[in-house]
């Protein structure tokens, strides 16, 4: 597994244990919209949490509210958003 | 050991004294910040009779940058908050056509403002445990609304629902936030009273009597403690049975 494929491993990982999802993080897809009724159908609530959870675990600071919905759309765009280079 | 740390602010008041005091007998795990702003010589004393086991933390409620300064100091100390009390409060009654904007702001300010910054600033970290307990103490006026109290009974209504809206926000999550009313409490606040307004008070209460400050820490300790998980949004009069 390279660092990409480990990295969005853990993210799925993440989403599971902290949203408490009734998937496995396998069932997750790379580019799986994560909110919305068509993707995993996660919430405000969800956002929020993870969030925190990004912030804690990945040291991922979102700025604002447009830019957390941009970043949290699929664990592809979180994965681009930490290994993003640091301003 | 299993250090709980416990945030009550207002500390300094009688109904602070008596919680912190109150958590610090429940428990030798429970480690209380007293939350203080101008007044501090209550807390000052139950400090050095508790050494090691609470600490002062300056904490103005109505300015969120003291309440992130606050959380630094919390979470470097013990890196997580299980229980925050949201306690500190102030009155400026007066009839609402006599009331100056300054003190319909300032008790806005301090009584409800002041739990929307604290819930806040612990949301990061109660979120990030999976675990925490939120008491907001609002008031009886915020059901009674008397007159001259326009302005404190409206932020403490505003605390009533602002409990009730944020235990749904965060239930999922693992968090309780729940509302305590006290009603006539033997505190400075009402030992202020004349006699006749006091023998008035005391008329309109079923059980004839003031309540006790540890009668308000027994009900915050039992919505802080394990027996209480599944209560959240709650709101709890402790009046002795006016209504």
């Amino acid at each position: 597994m390279n660092d990409s494929s480990e990295l969005k491993s853990n993210l799925k990982h993440l989403l599971v244990e902290n949203l408490m999802l009734q998937i496995t993080p396998e069932q997750i897809g790379d580019d799986q919209p994560l909110f919305g009724p068509d993707g995993l159908g996660l919430d405000s609530v969800d956002a929020l949490q993870l969030v925190v959870a990004l912030e804690k675990h990945h040291g991922l600071k979102l700025a604002d509210a447009e830019v957390a919905r941009k970043t949290l759309h699929t664990v592809n765009t979180i994965a681009a958003a930490i290994t993003a280079p640091k301003e | 050991m299993n250090l709980r740390p416990i945030l009550i602010t207002g500390a300094n008041g009688g109904l602070g004294i008596a919680m912190a005091r109150s958590f610090l007998a429940e428990s030798p795990d429970n480690f209380v910040w007293l939350g203080v702003h101008q007044r501090r010589n209550q807390v000052e004393k139950l400090a050095a009779e508790n050494p090691g086991r609470c600490q002062l933390v300056v904490l103005d409620v109505a300015d969120p940058a003291s309440w992130q300064a606050a959380m630094v100091e919390i979470l470097a100390a013990h890196a997580r908050l299980e229980v925050l009390v949201n306690n500190a409060g102030a009155h400026a009654d007066a009839l609402l056509a006599q009331m100056k904007p300054a003190s319909w702001s300032r008790v806005l300010s301090v009584n409800l403002d002041g739990v929307f910054h604290g819930c806040q600033a612990v949301m990061p970290a109660m979120i990030s445990q999976h675990r925490g307990r939120i008491i907001n103490i609002a008031s009886l006026s915020a059901v009674l609304a008397p007159p001259g109290q326009t302005n404190y009974a409206a932020a403490k209504a505003g605390v009533v629902a602002l409990t009730q809206s944020l235990a749904k926000e965060v239930a999922r999550i693992g968090l309780t936030v729940n509302a305590i009313c006290p009603g006539y409490i033997d505190t400075e606040a009402t030992a202020a009273m004349d006699d006749a307004t006091r023998l008035k008070a005391q008329s309109q209460i079923p059980m004839r009597r003031f309540g006790r400050p540890e009668e308000v820490a027994a009900a915050v300790l039992f919505l802080a403690g394990a027996q209480a998980s599944y209560i959240t949004g709650s709101v709890l009069k402790i009046d002795g049975g006016i209504f």
